[in-house]
């Protein structure tokens, strides 16, 4: 589903001495199927922009466009829409109120009216993607499990609903570093096979450089940085300013280039762990016919 | 959703009234409302009004926002209002249906009552607004001191009112978040028969006390890990103190009284 923000702002208190202006002249566009990165540092606006995306928060002006569908300050997203739109807030293991697992995980589906069959389909399909174990876990309470566990019985949850577009506010804050892996493999792993248009919000650049096609740097309230996250990376004196750092990989690329003659120098395009370790490997191989 | 509350918002500020001591506020309030209730004529309530306008100002806070705290109550003013017009008799009749009048007494009471019950709510709102709820806590601590002798546990009542305090805007916060977070999961919390309606309200309320009692847990750590052992030898901050102000509240507040004391019927 593509995605257009036409200079969207929002205000929170309007009216009140606390009024507060979250999201300033908001525009981009994120083509169908892309997986973005929004980065940036607390009070930045993430938490409001997303909430704009299933129309929990309506624009206080401008002019929002998902697929077909518009919201606008007067014009709210229709009930039956907001399925297309899987919201996962941070810490989602805090909505967390059934008894088992199964009921936990059916109430997002059972809420549009599915016949029982067909969700609890839904169900197990979602569990299996977050990597739990249907049958062992479908009885358990939630309340009784790990909080890495919670987190995926959360993400299940929205999964189950079987959206098209997938907003994840920093899913893996507050997890080890097992339990990051095995929520954002998930993530990546449905992101592909249901050709999802997936937004991820986070603070590490590294998970943004890992998995993102499509970078949006947010500073106070306004989008400062937008484009291929090598565009993105290549300003690391702007992402500087605003108080970021570029991933690893990235700035070890940039060390080492400068140490190479400007020729041999490895391409900026290469952020991505594995590629950068190909890339490297690549270059210490000894050419056998030489 | 739940943002516009403005009863019990404390505003920041370094008005008249934001600095004047907790206790003297408490103080005044009390007589305030008993002066409220003495006023029974057009005149005492006037003097009133024009006060309350007065404290208003002295606050520096916009008028509006002040006038805002009476939206929770004005569903109870107007059915006062119309309570007394209907119910209460006496007077010339102005008005009449068969056995159905509206009388003089009546409508004049449906004025004074609802006046009475707006001006309460505004000048108590003026206290929550212009002290931080520390503040309001310590006074109250303060004033009610001498029963701990006793044996009424003062302490830990402030205590209890201030973590009280404190989590309301947590709390809201949180319930905030765990609407929306269901209402992305397709909870629709608008509309259905009142059954249903209130079978909605689980999926808010189970998470919603899942957290207040983890945080009072933390809270309680916490506290105990900084050595907290309840109100005996502890010492503050900041001591309050009273000052000129106070001194202006206490003359204010026996030139009210005595105003009321002469002008009423």
């Amino acid at each position: 589903m593509q995605i257009t923000f036409d200079q969207v702002s929002h205000v929170y208190g309007k009216g009140t001495p606390f009024e507060r202006i979250a999201l300033h002249d908001i525009s981009f566009m994120i083509p169908s199927g892309s997986f973005v990165g929004i980065i940036g540092q607390t009070g930045s606006g993430k938490s409001t922009l997303i909430q704009h995306l299933n129309g929990l928060l309506l624009p206080s002006a401008g002019k929002i466009t998902l697929g077909d569908t518009v919201i606008t300050a007067k014009q709210r997203l229709p009930h039956e829409q907001r399925r297309d739109i899987g919201l996962v807030f941070q810490y989602p293991e805090h909505q967390l109120f059934e008894e088992t697992v199964a009921k936990d995980v059916a109430f997002g589906p059972s809420n549009f009216e599915l016949p029982e069959a067909m969700v609890d389909a839904r169900v197990r399909e979602a569990l299996e993607i977050v990597g739990l174990d249907y049958e062992k876990v479908k009885d358990r309470s939630p309340f009784h499990m790990s909080g890495g566990q919670m987190r995926r019985v959360a993400l299940a949850g929205v999964l189950a609903m079987q959206p098209k577009v997938l907003v994840l506010d920093e899913p893996t804050a507050g997890l080890d570093p097992e339990g990051r892996n095995l929520i954002l493999e998930a993530i990546y792993r449905i992101h592909q096979e249901q050709k999802l248009t997936t937004l991820l919000v986070t603070h590490s650049m590294e998970e943004a450089a890992r998995y993102a096609d499509y970078m949006l740097v947010l500073a106070q309230g306004k989008v400062a940085l937008q484009g291929k996250p090598d565009e993105v990376f290549m300003q690391a004196e702007r992402l500087r300013e605003l108080a970021m750092d570029v991933p690893e990989t990235v700035a070890f690329v940039s060390r080492l280039n400068q140490m190479l003659p400007d020729k041999e120098g490895l391409p900026n395009s290469v952020y991505r762990e594995e590629e950068l370790i190909a890339h490297l490997l690549e270059r210490l191989s000894v050419p056998k016919e030489g | 959703m739940l943002q516009n509350i403005a009863i019990g918002q404390y505003v920041p500020g370094h008005s008249f009234l934001h600095r004047a001591d907790p206790r003297s506020k408490l103080l005044f309030i009390i007589l305030f409302a008993t002066l409220v209730f003495l006023a029974n004529n057009a005149l005492t309530y006037a003097v009133l009004i024009a006060f309350t306008l007065y404290a208003g100002l002295l606050s520096r806070l916009s008028l509006g926002y002040i006038l805002k705290s009476l939206k929770p109550v004005w569903i109870l003013i107007v059915f006062t209002i119309v309570l007394h017009i209907f119910m209460t008799k006496g007077g010339t009749v102005y008005f009449q249906w068969g056995w159905f009048t509206v009388e003089e007494r009546g409508v004049q009471q449906a004025i004074f009552i609802s006046f009475r019950l707006g001006l309460l709510v505004i000048i108590s709102s003026l206290l929550t607004l212009t002290t931080s709820p520390i503040d309001l806590t310590e006074g109250l601590e303060r004033l009610l001191g001498p029963f701990a002798r006793i044996g009424v546990p003062v302490h830990d009542i402030a205590l209890m009112m201030s973590i009280a305090i404190r989590f309301i805007p947590t709390l809201m916060e949180e319930t905030d978040k765990i609407i929306k977070a269901q209402t992305a999961r397709g909870a629709n919390f608008t509309s259905g028969s009142l059954i249903k309606r209130a079978q909605n309200l689980i999926p808010i309320a189970i998470p919603l006390f899942v957290s207040a009692f983890r945080r009072a847990e933390d809270l309680a750590l916490a506290m105990e890990a900084r050595g907290y052992r309840g109100g005996v030898g502890r010492t503050r901050l900041h001591k309050l103190a009273f000052s000129w102000r106070d001194a202006g509240m206490a003359v204010a507040g026996v030139l009210l009284a005595i105003t009321i004391g002469w002008w009423r019927a």
